[in-house]
C-alpha cells in the first residue's frame, strides 16, 4: 500500500510529522463516519440543551485534533494533538453542567493530564535515547538499547498516557464516571474513537519500539486480561444503560490489548494476531457507535438511564429493537456477527501461542503452558461476561414490561421516539455489523488486510476458516456460560422483587476509594506540610535574630486620640460643616467629623513611620547609607 | 552582534561603568519593555480611582530606567550598582496602598533585596581581586584565575554570589519576600514584579555563572549540585504551596516562586539544551506571569474578589478575559503548542542529556510533577468560572472590561501562544549563543 507523507518544518520548533497509510487511512474514514452519524442523530438529541454551539465547536475542534493523532508519523506530533484531543473532549463530559457532570470532568481531566504529563516524560526520555520521535525511524533507532532498563521504563511511562485513554487497568476509572453524564453521540465517539487514539499509541510502542519483545508482550497480555475480565464483570453489575456500555467498553479495549500483547508473543507468526486486533478494534468503534446512540435513543425520550425505569420501553418498535440487536450480537461474538470474526482471531492467536510454546518454538517470559489454558479461559470467560450483560440489557429494554403498567402504556404509545435523520443514523451504524459478519472474506478480510502493514504483520500464514467446527465450538462455549451466568447470577443474584439492583460493594470504587484519597488528601497533605516548614523557616529565623540580637525600638504610648494640630484645625472644620449644615446644606446635612478622620490619618501615619523605623530593614538600610557615605568620602578626601 | 562598550565613568583606575549590548541583554531588554508598555497602559485605567499616581508613575518609570542599565550593564560593578538601584525603586510600586500590610511586605522586601545584594557584593569582593577583569564575557573570566589555594574561597564566593541573586530570583527559602510582596501591591506593579524584576535575579544568575565564573569552573562541583537541589525542591514546593493557597495574588506569587527556579533549574543544568530552555522560559514565564497577574487585576477592580473560590461563574460574567486567563494557563502548564511547552521540553531534554547525575531524572520528573500542580492550581479557577454548575444562585450579569484593561490581556495571551508555534528565531538564537558560551 502507498504512503504519503507531509512534512510541516518548523511549527513548534520540532515541526510536524504527518502520514497517511492503510490503518491511518482506515481509521481517519472510521472516525469521519462516526462523527458524521453522531453529528447527524446530535441534531435531535441536542435539541433540548443549551450551550449547542459551545458542543458543536468543541465536537468539530476534537475531531480534527483525533484526525491529528491517527495520522501524525512522529510521537510528538501525536503527543501534540493528543493534547488537544484530551482538553477539547472534556467539554463534551460536562456539557449539561450538573454535579455529577462536573465531578466526572473532573475525573476526566485530572487523568488526561496526568496521562498526558507521564507520557510526555516518557517521550522526552526516548528523546534523549534515539535522537528522534519519528515512528518509523524508532524501531531502527532503539536497537542499541534493547532489553535495557531504562528502555523498559520509557516504554511503561508512554504506555501509562496511551493506556490512560485507551481505558486500562487501572486508569480506566474515567470511563464509567464520564459516559454516563456525556450526551449519548458524545459518548459514542469517546468510546469509539477517543480511546482507539489511546489503542494507536500501545499500538506504535508494542509494534516499532518493543516489536516482538516477549516481556513487554507479557506486560501488554497481562493487562489485557485484567481490564477484559474486570471491566466485564463491572459491565454485569451495572444497572444503568450507559454505564453497563461504559464499562463493556473498557472489557472490550481489554480484549484489543490481549490482541497486542499476543502480536509481540507471536513475534514472526503474529498473522493472527494483527489481524485479530485490527478487527476488534474497527468493530468495537462501530459497535459502540451503535449501541450509545441506541442508550441516547432512550435518553432522549426518557430522559432516565436506570434499568428499571427504562424497563420495556424498546416493546413494539421493532426499527429500533433491530439496531440494538444488531449491536447486541456483534459485541456479544455470535457467529454470522461482526465480534465473533475478530474474537475468533483473537482466540485462534492464544491456541497458536500456546500450542508454539508447548512444542518450544517461542520464547516465553514468566508464563508457562498452563497460564495460557488460564488465559484462554479467561478470555472465554469474559466473551461469556459480554453475552449475559447484553442478554441482560436486551431482556430489560426490549422484553420484558415495565412495572408500572400505566408507564408502559406510555412507552408503548410512543411512535415518534426518534426523528428519520437519526433513524438513518443508526441505521447506518448499525448494518456493518451483519454485513462484515456475514461477508468475513470480502469485508474483514479487506479491513485487516489494510492494517498489517502499519503492525508489521509476519507474512501470510495460513488464512482461517470462520465457520469451522472448532471456531464455532470456541463461540458455543461463550454463549453457553453466557446463558448460564444469565439465568444463575443476573435472575437471582442481581435482581430482588423483579428489580435490577446494584450488588456492587461500594468500597470497591477505585476512584473514590484509592485513587481520590491518596492524591487529593495524603499525598498534598504530606508534602504540604513539608513545604509550610520551608516556606517559613527564613521568616522565623528572621524572627529570631529581631528578638536576640537586634533591639527594637519601643512601641510609642498614643493614649489620646489625634493631638493639638489635628483637634485645632478639624475643630475648626467640624465647626464650619455644623454650620453650613443648619444652612445651605439642611437637606443633605454632612456629619461633623473631620476632626475624628484627621486623628485618625495621623495615626496610621505615626504607625507608619514607627513600622518603618522600628524594622530591620531600615536599619540595615542605614547601615548602608552610612557605608556608602564613607565610601563616598575616602574617594573624594 | 556588536559587542562595542560604552564607558560612562570609571569609579577608581579598575572600576569603570560600562554598558555593553550583547544577546542575553537585547532578549531581557525587549521582554522588559513588552511588558513595561503592556502593564503601562494597563495602569492608566487601573488607577482610576486611587490616589498618588503620580508618585507611582514616576518610580515606575525610574524602575524601566534602571531595568534596562541593569540589562545592558556590561561588568559586575555595573550591574551591582543598578541592581541595587533597581529594589530601590521597586519598593515604592510595594507599598503603594499605603496600608500597614503593604507597608510591611514592602520593608520584607527591601530587607531580602539588600540581604541578597550583600551576599551578592561579598562574592564580588573575592572576584574582584582574584581576577584579572570584571567584565561580562562569555565563557567566563575566572578559569585560569583559579589556583588550588583560592579554590575554596573562590567557590563560596561564586556560591554566595548565586544564592544572592536567587533571592530576587525567589529560591527557597529566601522567597518570602516574594509571597508577601505580591498580594499587597496594586495588580500592575505585582505583574511587573513577577514577570520583570524576578527575572533580573535571574538575570544575575545568567551574568555569574556564565559571564563571570564560567560553566568549565563550576561544573561538577558542590556549587552546582547545591543549587540544583534547592531549585528542584523549590520547584516542587512553589507549586503546592501555591496549589493549597486560597488568595488568588498570593497563588500567583507562589507559582512564579516555582517557575523561577524552572529557569535556574535549567541554568545550573549547565547543558545548552537546557540553556535554551530556561531563557526561553524567561520570556515565555514573563509574558504569562505578568498576564496572569493582570487578569487577576481585573478581576479585584471589577469585583473585588480576591480568593479563588469567590470566582464561580465568573467565567460567563466576563468571557473575554477568562478565555484568555484559560490560554495563559494551559500555556504555563506548558500544553503543546503553547509556548509553555517549548521551554518545558528543552529543559527536560537538556536535563536528560545533561551530565548531572541522578538529577538528570529527578528534575525532569519534578518539573512535570510541578507542571500537574500548575494544572491543579489554575484550572479550576478556569472551570468553576466556567462551568458553575446547573444549580448556581449567582449573579450572571455581564461585566464591561475596560479596554485599557482588556486589551493588554488579550495580547499577553496571544503571546502566550505564538510564539509556541513559531519559536524558531529565539530557539535559533540562543542555540547560538549558547554553543559560544559551553
Amino acid at each position: 500500500m502507498n504512503t504519503y507523507d507531509l512534512t510541516i518544518m518548523n511549527i513548534c520548533d520540532f515541526g510536524l510529522c504527518f502520514r497517511m497509510d492503510g490503518f491511518r487511512i482506515l481509521y481517519v474514514c472510521i472516525a469521519t463516519f462516526m462523527w458524521l452519524m453522531s453529528m447527524s442523530f446530535s441534531r435531535e438529541y441536542m435539541a433540548h440543551y443549551s450551550n449547542k454551539l459551545r458542543y458543536y465547536i468543541f465536537s468539530i475542534l476534537t475531531y480534527v485534533a483525533t484526525v491529528g493523532v491517527f495520522v501524525s508519523a512522529d510521537l510528538i506530533t501525536t503527543f501534540l494533538f493528543f493534547e488537544i484531543m484530551s482538553f477539547t473532549s472534556y467539554v463534551w463530559v460536562v456539557q449539561d453542567e450538573r454535579k455529577e457532570s462536573l465531578k466526572a470532568g473532573e475525573t476526566y481531566l485530572a487523568i488526561a493530564v496526568m496521562g498526558g504529563l507521564v507520557m510526555l516524560m516518557g517521550l522526552m526520555m526516548l528523546y534523549n535515547l534515539t535522537g528522534t520521535l519519528r515512528i518509523d525511524a524508532l524501531n531502527s533507532a532503539i536497537q542499541p538499547y534493547l532489553g535495557t532498563k531504562e528502555l523498559y521504563v520509557t516504554g511503561c511511562l508512554i504506555l501509562f498516557g496511551f493506556g490512560a485513554k485507551a481505558g486500562a487497568f487501572p486508569l480506566h476509572i474515567w470511563l464509567p464516571k464520564a459516559h454516563p453524564v456525556a450526551p449519548a453521540p458524545a459518548s459514542a465517539l469517546l468510546s469509539g474513537v477517543l480511546t482507539k487514539a489511546g489503542i494507536f499509541g500501545v499500538l506504535v510502542i508494542s509494534c516499532e519500539i518493543f516489536a516482538k519483545d516477549v516481556k513487554w508482550g507479557t506486560l501488554i497480555l497481562g493487562i489485557g486480561v485484567i481490564t477484559m475480565f474486570l471491566g466485564a464483570v463491572l459491565a454485569l453489575f451495572s444497572v444503568d444503560l450507559k454505564r453497563t456500555l461504559a464499562c463493556s467498553s473498557v472489557s472490550q479495549i481489554g480484549f484489543i490489548l490481549v490482541g497486542i500483547g499476543m502480536q509481540d508473543l507471536l513475534a514472526n507468526e503474529n498473522m493472527l494476531a494483527v489481524r485479530g486486533t485490527l478487527l476488534h478494534m474497527v468493530n468495537h468503534s462501530m459497535i459502540k457507535l451503535c449501541l450509545f446512540m441506541a442508550a441516547g435513543v432512550v435518553y432522549m425520550n426518557l430522559h432516565a438511564l436506570d434499568l428499571n425505569e427504562i424497563r420495556g420501553f424498546g416493546r413494539k418498535k421493532p426499527l429500533f429493537k433491530g439496531i440494538f440487536l444488531m449491536g447486541a450480537l456483534g459485541i456479544g461474538g455470535i457467529p454470522l456477527f461482526n465480534g465473533y470474526i475478530s474474537k475468533t482471531l483473537l482466540h485462534e492467536a492464544i491456541v497458536e501461542y500456546t500450542h508454539a510454546m508447548s512444542e518450544g518454538h517461542v520464547s516465553a517470559y514468566m508464563i508457562n503452558v498452563a497460564g495460557m489454558k488460564t488465559i484462554e479461559w479467561i478470555f472465554i470467560i469474559s466473551g461469556g461476561l459480554t453475552v449475559c450483560y447484553m442478554t441482560k440489557l436486551f431482556v430489560a429494554v426490549f422484553i420484558e414490561k415495565n412495572a408500572s403498567d400505566k408507564k408502559q402504556k406510555e412507552f408503548d404509545d410512543k411512535k415518534d421516539y426518534m426523528n428519520p435523520l437519526s433513524a438513518v443514523a443508526l441505521t447506518l451504524s448499525a448494518v456493518y455489523m451483519p454485513v462484515s459478519g456475514m461477508l468475513p472474506t470480502i469485508v474483514s478480510d479487506g479491513i485487516a488486510d489494510l492494517g498489517e502493514g502499519f503492525m508489521h504483520a509476519a507474512e501470510a500464514g495460513a488464512r482461517v476458516h470462520y465457520f469451522s467446527g472448532t471456531n464455532l465450538i470456541g463461540a458455543m462455549y461463550s454463549i453457553v456460560i453466557g446463558a448460564l451466568l444469565y439465568l444463575t447470577v443476573v435472575r437471582k443474584l442481581l435482581m430482588k422483587d423483579g428489580e435490577y439492583v446494584d450488588r456492587w460493594p461500594k468500597f470497591l470504587d477505585l476512584e473514590n476509594s484509592f485513587y481520590r484519597p491518596l492524591l487529593l488528601i495524603v499525598l498534598p497533605n504530606i508534602s504540604v506540610f513539608v513545604c509550610r516548614f520551608l516556606d517559613r523557616i527564613m521568616d522565623y529565623t528572621i524572627l529570631l535574630l529581631r528578638k536576640t540580637i537586634y533591639k527594637d525600638a519601643k512601641l510609642p504610648i498614643e493614649p489620646t486620640e489625634g493631638d493639638e494640630l489635628t483637634h485645632y484645625f478639624g475643630g475648626i472644620a467640624d465647626d464650619i460643616i455644623r454650620g453650613l449644615n443648619e444652612n445651605v446644606l439642611s437637606y443633605h446635612p454632612m456629619e461633623p467629623e473631620v476632626e475624628h478622620k484627621l486623628a485618625i490619618f495621623r495615626k496610621y501615619y505615626k504607625e507608619n513611620t514607627s513600622i518603618i523605623g522600628r524594622s530591620m530593614s531600615f536599619g540595615l538600610f542605614l547601615a548602608c547609607t552610612g557605608l556608602l557615605l564613607v565610601l563616598a568620602y575616602m574617594l573624594l578626601f | 552582534m556588536d559587542n562595542s562598550t560604552y564607558v560612562l565613568f570609571n569609579l577608581t583606575d579598575r572600576l569603570p561603568i560600562i554598558f555593553k549590548c550583547d544577546e542575553i541583554s537585547v532578549i531581557f531588554g525587549i521582554t522588559t519593555l513588552i511588558i513595561w508598555t503592556l502593564c503601562a497602559y494597563y495602569s492608566m485605567r487601573y488607577f482610576k480611582k486611587e490616589k498618588k499616581t503620580i508618585r507611582y508613575a514616576f518610580f515606575y518609570l525610574m524602575t524601566l530606567i534602571v531595568l534596562l542599565c541593569l540589562d545592558l550593564a556590561g561588568n559586575l560593578v555595573t550591574f551591582y550598582m543598578f541592581y541595587e538601584l533597581m529594589t530601590l525603586m521597586s519598593v515604592p510600586l510595594v507599598f503603594h496602598d499605603g496600608t500597614k500590610e503593604a507597608i510591611t511586605s514592602a520593608l520584607k522586601y527591601l530587607f531580602y533585596s539588600l540581604c541578597g545584594a550583600y551576599m551578592v557584593l561579598f562574592g564580588f569582593y573575592f572576584v574582584y581581586s582574584n581576577a584579572k577583569t570584571i567584565e561580562f564575557s562569555p565563557g567566563g573570566v575566572l578559569e585560569g584565575n583559579i589556583t588550588p589555594d583560592n579554590r575554596g574561597i573562590m567557590m563560596l564566593a561564586v556560591f554566595l554570589m548565586i544564592l544572592g541573586f536567587s533571592v530576587k530570583g525567589g529560591m527557597l527559602p529566601m522567597h518570602s519576600w516574594l509571597t508577601s510582596a505580591h498580594p499587597v501591591a496594586p495588580a500592575p506593579a505585582s505583574a511587573f514584579l513577577s514577570g520583570i524584576i524576578v527575572k533580573s535575579g535571574i538575570l544575575g544568575i545568567i551574568r555569574t555563572v556564565y559571564y563571570i565564573a564560567g560553566p568549565n569552573v563550576i561544573r561538577g562541583t558542590y556549587v552546582q549540585n547545591t543549587v540544583l537541589i534547592m531549585s528542584m525542591i523549590t520547584v516542587f514546593a512553589g507549586s503546592m504551596l501555591a496549589y493549597r493557597d486560597r488568595l488568588l495574588k498570593r497563588r500567583l506569587a507562589y507559582s512564579t516562586v516555582s517557575q523561577a527556579s524552572y529557569i535556574i533549574f535549567g541554568l545550573m543544568v549547565m547543558h545548552p539544551i537546557a540553556f535554551v530552555g530556561a531563557i526561553c522560559h524567561v520570556v515565555f514565564h514573563a509574558i504569562i506571569k505578568t498576564g496572569l497577574f493582570l487578569y487577576s487585576g481585573i478581576v479585584i477592580h471589577e469585583t473585588g474578589r480576591k480568593y479563588t473560590d469567590e470566582l464561580t461563574g465568573m467565567g460567563k460574567r466576563m468571557p473575554v478575559v477568562w478565555w484568555c486567563f484559560t490560554f495563559l494557563s494551559l500555556s504555563l502548564i506548558g500544553i503543546p503548542p503553547a509556548a509553555g511547552f517549548i521551554s518545558k521540553w528543552n529543559l527536560c531534554i537538556g536535563a536528560l542529556k545533561g551530565n548531572i547525575g541522578i538529577s538528570s531524572y529527578i528534575g525532569p520528573a519534578i518539573l512535570l510533577i510541578s507542571a500537574l500542580l500548575t494544572a491543579g492550581y489554575l484550572l479550576p479557577i478556569t472551570i468553576k468560572g466556567f462551568l458553575p454548575g446547573k444549580d448556581f444562585k449567582g449573579e450572571t450579569d455581564k461585566i464591561k472590561i475596560s479596554p485599557f484593561m482588556s486589551i493588554p490581556l488579550v495580547i499577553l495571551a496571544i503571546l502566550s501562544v505564538l510564539p509556541g508555534l513559531w519559536p524558531k528565531p529565539l530557539t535559533d538564537m540562543l542555540r547560538q549563543l549558547a554553543g559560544m558560551l559551553m
